[in-house]
This record gives C-alpha cells, structure tokens and sequence, in this order.
C-alpha cells in the first residue's frame, strides 16, 4: 500500500482488483461512463476485447469480445462522443475501428503495417480539440503512419525510413499541439532511443534527439493546446520531461531526466485534470506520481541572442508497488479526478483511486 | 607501616553515634571508606583508622560526611542502647583478625545482593519499556490503518455518487441512439428541471453527461452541436510522407543491444596497433621514408596483388609486418597471397595469425574474419584436410549467413568429404 501518511499527500488506494483469463496489454476507460475496456492477447492467440463496469468494490464483465488476432493498444481518441467508437491496434498490423455494440464488423479497417502495431493515438474526437478526427499508429516496422477513418486504404501522413536505412522498431507514438485545425504533431519514440518529432501541418520533421535507451512511451501533457511539455520515458529506469514552449535552433527543447527505479518506465500518463501532474508505471509493479514545477523563467537569452527554454523540476509526490510484474498500461479516468485503471503482466486490471489530488 | 588516627572524638544518643575523624591533612573519598555491622574502617594511606564497634550498627541507613578535613561519621545503633565506649575494649589480635575477615566477607555478600538485586530491577524494568513502546507502536499503526479505511470510504462513496451520476446520463445518452424523437427527461435532483421538445431551444451550461442529439440547434462550441461540427471538419489530409533517417552510431545497435566494452576494446587495440614500431632500426636505415610507413606497405602490396606480383606483394607485406606485427589486415592480405602462390602452410598460418589478432569479434571486423576463415578454410581443402576446411567454411557461415558463396562450398567441401568417406 502507499508510503507514509503525510496529512498532505496524494495516496493511491486500490479499490478495484480484477484477475483475468488472458494477458492484458492496454486498459482504457470509456469515456463519459464508468466503464472500462481491456484489450489483450489470449493464451490460444486471439484478440480480447472485454468490457467491464465499476459496480461498487467491484467489476462486473458486460461483454466479451474475441477476435482472430492479438490486439496491442486502443484509443479512444478520434471519435466523436456519440459514437464512441474503439480504434485497436493488432499483432498483424492492423488498424480497425469497432462500434463496441456491433463489434462483429468492424467500422474502418485496413493493414496498416506489416508488423505489430505497437503504439496508437487518436486526437480530434471527444469533444476536444479541433480538426479533423486522425489516428496515428506505430510499429516494429519502424513506420509512422497517420490514418483519417473518412480515408480508406490509404494514409493521411507516412513516416517511414529513408530507403536503405536500417529500420528501427517504433514503440510509442503520441499527437499534440492540436490547438487549431490545421496545426498538428507527431512524436515517436524509438528503440534506439531515437524521439523524433513531426509536424503535420509543414509534413516535415521538426525535431528529433536521442535519449541512449529505447524509449518506451512518450506523451504530451495535453494534446489540445499549444504544446507545452513532453514526457519521455525509457528503459532503465529514465524519463525525461521536455519544455515544447521554446525551442532553439540547435539545441532543441530543453529537458530535465528523473531516475525513478532500477526498471523499465513502461507508461506515462498525464492526469486530465491537471496538466503538471503524471503517473509513470514502473517495471517492477510500481507506480509513481509526479508533480512538475515551473522554473521562474520558462525561457532565457543564450549567448548568440536566440530564445532557449528552460527545464523546471520535478517532485515526486507518492509511490506504491501494486505488483511484481510490470504495469504495461495506464489510464486516468477523464470523468472522476483521481480514478485510474492499470493493467499488469500478471494478468490483473486494477482499479485505483487518488486522493487528495486537489491539493497538489 | 601504617600511621594510625587516633584523635578521633565520639558522642552517642540512644539510637545513633556521631564520631568525628580528623584526617591530618589527608584526602578522603569513599572508596576509602569501609563499614560494616561491627567493623568500622578508614584507610587512606599511609593513615589509617579502625574500630571494632561496641555494638552492632544499621551499616545500610548510616552515613559518613566528608569535609572540611575530617569524616563525621553518623552511625545508626542497631538496638538502642548506650554504649559504654566506642570500641570493643578487650579485643586480642585473633578476635580483631576474626572480626575484620568476617566483615569484610558481610560487605561482599551484601555487595553481591545489591547487584543481583540492581540486575532483577533493571531486567523487569526493560520488559516494561519494551511493552509501553509495543503498545504505543499498536496504537499508531491502528491510527494509520483507521485513517485508510476512512479515506477508502470516502472515495468509495464519492464514486458511488459519480457513478449514479454517470447512469443516469447514460440513460439519456440511450434514447437517441434508440432513434426515438421525443426527448422525456425526469428532473434530476442534482439540476434544474428542464423540459424539451423539438421546438425549444436547449439551455446551455448543463453538465457533460447530458447528450442529446438536438435538431435546429444554433451553432455553438459545445458538444451539442456535434452534428454541425461533422461539416465544419476539414478535408482528409492530402497525403504525404516523411523520411527519416535514424541516429547513426559507430556501432549500430541501441544501447541495449550493444556490446559497448568490447567494441571499445577492439577500438583501442587498433589504436594501439597502429602506434606501434618494431623496428630493427639498423636493417631499416637505407629505406625511404615512406617505405618504413606499414599502412603504404600495405598498400602497395595490395596493389601488387592486384596486378598478380604475388611475390613483390607477399616482399611488401613482409616488410610491413616486421615494422609492425600487430596489424591483422597484414597477415589477411599475406595469406591471400600464399594461397595464390600455393604455400598452403604457410597461407594456414597467416590466417590463424590474422584471426588472433581481430579479437574480440565485433561487427566493425566481420568481413576481415569471414575473409580469414575463408581463405584458411580453402588453404585446407586443397592440403585435402577437409574436415578442418569444413570447419572453417561454417565459422564464415555463422559470421556472415547470408554469403550464398561460401554457402554453395560449404556444400562442396560436404559433398566431398561424404564421398570420400563412402569410398575408404
């Protein structure tokens, strides 16, 4: 359970744990409800896709879905309200979309990638943001593509290696800087360590780093607004939270790295209702919650005159370990404060709350 | 020899005695003194007094002040009574001897009592700490776990409220996706009431959870107008691709799969191949600059190799190795060489050498060391030493799989080796 009492301090309590018959690679929240979908691999191979609803100190399974390929990730993201149709990425490469009350056809399908999907986003749907509702997936292909579900077969944006260039597995993929319809951004994280940014309004790279360790997920703290701050994590144990707001010709965004723990940081996910605090989730079955302080200025004049950004700090506010096996997925409810969902390789979904989130 | 004290002044009431000892000058601390029931001594040497008592004293409750160069001693009697004198008058030197022995035994056994007595209190005094400190760790781990289960109760109450919340919206959201046209909303007690119909307008400012699909709803940022909003969408993208190249490193592989420490080695090694010179300076003097450079021997010789002066090549290199023989690309080239002229030995040796040297096997020396098995690997066939050869051809194999030549004579020497078998 948590760490010490202190009168002030955010704790995690576990409200909810659900074993599960399969192993579970994404969680995901339905947005506007309390429920919850959980997306993963079956034992024989195939694709689950249940459906759970918090009933009290419990979940209840309102449905069960099974399809022929292994599923990886799910979003959300590009659809409207009404609709709230799932976007899933598979084992094989593909990208469909599924109405959950109709699910045995999907509503958008294509092969996107000729290897798993290992990471997929939406932005442009549920009522935030604005443009048009887009879905970005990547791959072990070292491909980035960006789908339009209004556009078959074909996609709207491809980043893929130049020809001859040994392809590296992309691993995360993240939209931001969607503040307007036309401005748009892609960031993917690699294995080499490789974060490169890509601006869809230009069609062009717009900045790229290497961070040493294969980066596992990488998020921007809201993806509606012009971009403020980007969360990186990586193997052993690193993340790095860059400022977006100012970035210089040469040096890039500035950035300050946290070691949490001795493991993999597999996620990071920016609670919605407050842009400065995150939860990572740790490869030894911990999570930590952080807090980013501002610096007193967020940009500075460097010798040549040009305008570079300045990194703030970062606190850890709790920690708890809920479990021996990593946490792959995270997700923080948009409705209730506080209220998170995890799944873990231990075949568990685990309900959490947070408390205390208003006085940080 | 000690000096006895005998101006001593004593008085006496019916239960205690004051005796009074000037010291002549000495120091008295209470180390010095010794007292028990009958037996009175002060020893400070070379002073020393000592009395037998007269009658027995409460050794425990009598007490001795020290000051101002004498002892008051206030000795408590036993039995009230008056004492005739201080001492025991007729004492003769066995009682005296008898007497002191036997106090000073007294005082040790007292003293062993009082520390049995000291080491039971201090024992029970302990387990008594232990359990205050047990008790009061209880009550703050009781505390803690009292003030969890508040918070879990809260938040789970707070949640059941969020939820019912979220249900009955969920019960709104269901009515358009059911088609139905009219909207009947019961009022909720947490809003105001509302009643629409078709031709009323919807209120704005009401909570996420409502969703409605509206009709003739007049533009607006929020969700309501959802409908509207699916026009104003921009167009799909035109589509378009972005190459990328990714981070070039030395080694290409991440930091996880690199074998950094001995790449670093074979870095080094060659680093310091390169500096060194053996020279054998007398021998080398009438050379031209140039000449004494093993990497323009090098070159040379592989330039004569290329033009089939496999001799003049094999003279080059040999110049280059005596300058320095750490480089492997030497003894590689060389052996390439011996094959041509058919010194097959000598081509085996050269190869081995070459092998030793494009140690630790990193990928920056694969192609040198599939050229090293493969040239070592055919110096064999042709000695007819195929199974060495075999070997050797699979080692290239492992290193480089893809090379469909060494594969296709790998098959050869195979073939080869079965048939001879078959045949002897």
């Amino acid at each position: 359970m948590s760490a010490a009492v202190g009168a002030e301090r955010p704790q995690v309590v576990s409200h909810v744990q659900q074993a599960l018959s399969y192993t579970v690679f994404d969680c995901k929240w339905v947005p506007r409800s309390a429920r919850l979908l959980c997306l993963g691999s079956a034992a024989r191979g195939t694709g689950i896709v249940q459906l759970y609803e918090l009933h009290g100190a419990r979940l209840e399974l309102l449905r069960e879905i099974e399809k022929p390929k292994p599923i990886k990730c799910g979003t959300f993201g590009a659809t409207s309200l009404q609709q709230r149709y799932l976007a899933t990425g598979d084992f094989d490469g593909n990208l469909n979309i599924w109405n959950l009350e109709a699910p045995e056809i999907p509503v958008y399908s294509v092969k996107g990638h000729k290897e798993i999907i290992n990471s997929i986003d939406g932005v442009g749907g549920l009522g935030i943001g604005e443009g048009a509702p887009e879905i970005v997936t990547g791959s072990r292909d070292g491909t980035v593509k960006v789908w339009d579900p209004r556009q078959n077969d074909t996609p709207v944006a491809n980043m893929e290696p130049v020809q001859g260039e040994s392809k590296r597995d992309c691993w995360t993929v993240a939209f931001g800087n969607a503040y307007n319809q036309e401005e748009r951004v892609v960031c993917a994280g690699y294995d080499n360590g490789d974060i490169k940014l890509f601006d869809l309004k230009t069609m062009s790279l717009r900045w790229e780093t290497n961070i040493k360790n294969g980066v596992c997920s990488v998020e921007f703290d809201r993806k509606d607004i012009n971009m403020n701050k980007l969360v990186a994590t990586s193997l052993e144990g690193k993340f790095h939270v860059f400022d977006m707001r100012t970035q210089h010709p040469t040096k890039g965004f500035a950035s300050v790295s946290e070691k949490a723990q001795k493991s993999t940081i597999w996620q990071v996910r920016h609670l919605p209702q407050n842009r400065d605090v995150f939860m990572t989730s740790g490869g030894s079955g911990s999570l930590h919650l952080w807090k980013y302080e501002y610096p007193a200025q967020r940009s500075r004049k460097d010798s040549e005159g040009c305008e570079m950004g300045v990194a703030g700090s970062v606190s850890l506010l709790q920690n708890v370990t809920l479990s021996t096996q990593p946490i792959s997925s995270l997700d923080w409810s948009p409705d209730k404060k506080g209220l998170c969902v995890c799944g873990a390789f231990d075949q568990t979904v685990r309900v959490l709350i947070v408390t205390k989130l208003n006085k940080v | 020899m000690p000096v006895w004290l005998r101006e001593h002044s004593w008085r006496q009431t019916l239960s205690a005695v004051y005796l009074s000892l000037p010291l002549r000058g000495a120091r008295a601390t209470p180390a010095n003194i010794f007292c028990s029931e009958q037996y009175l001594k002060v020893s400070i040497p070379p002073f020393l007094f000592e009395a037998i008592l007269y009658a027995p004293i409460d050794d425990t409750n009598s007490t001795a002040k020290i000051g101002n160069g004498s002892i008051f001693f206030t000795l408590y009697k036993k039995e009230p009574a008056m004492w005739d004198s201080l001492t025991l008058a007729n004492a003769d030197k066995e009682k005296l001897q008898y007497l002191r022995e036997n106090a000073v035994l007294k005082a040790h056994e007292k003293a062993k009592e009082e520390t049995e007595a000291k080491k039971v209190t201090k024992q029970e005094h302990k387990k008594y700490a232990l359990k205050a400190t047990m008790k009061l760790e209880e009550a703050e781990r009781k505390r803690i776990e009292d003030l969890k289960e508040k918070e879990r109760q809260k938040v789970t109450k707070e949640l059941e409220l969020w939820k019912n919340q979220q249900r009955d919206g969920d019960k709104y959201k269901s009515i358009p996706k059911k088609g139905e046209l009219h909207q009947e909303i019961e009022p909720l007690k947490e809003r105001k009431t509302e009643k629409m119909n078709k031709t009323q307008i919807p209120k704005e400012g009401t909570s996420k959870t409502r969703l409605k699909s509206t009709k003739g709803c007049h533009a607006s940022s929020c969700i309501f107008s959802e409908n509207l909003k699916e026009e104003q969408l921009p167009a799909p993208r035109a589509a378009a691709t972005i190459k990328v190249n990714f981070t070039p490193r030395v080694f290409p592989t991440a930091l996880r799969e690199s074998r950094v420490a001995e790449e670093e080695e074979w870095l080094h090694k060659q680093a310091e191949a390169r500096r060194i010179i053996n020279s054998d300076l007398s021998e080398l003097e009438d050379l031209k600059e140039e000449e004494k450079n093993p990497d323009w021997l090098k070159d040379k010789g592989n330039k004569m190799f290329a033009m089939g002066d496999y001799l003049g090549a094999v003279n080059a290199y040999n110049l280059a190795v005596r300058l320095n023989n750490q480089l492997p690309l030497l003894y590689l080239n060389r052996a390439a060489c011996h094959l041509k002229l058919r010194n097959l030995h000598k081509a085996i040796e050269d190869s081995s050498k070459a092998l030793e040297l494009l140690t630790p096997a990193v990928a920056e020396n694969e192609r040198a060391r599939v050229k090293a098995h493969v040239r070592r690997g055919t110096a064999f066939c042709q000695l007819q030493l195929y199974t060495e050869g075999l070997q050797d051809y699979e080692a290239a194999l492992k290193i480089d799989p893809r090379d469909k030549n060494i594969e296709k004579d790998a098959e050869k020497i195979r073939h080869l080796i079965q048939g001879t078998m078959q045949s002897s």
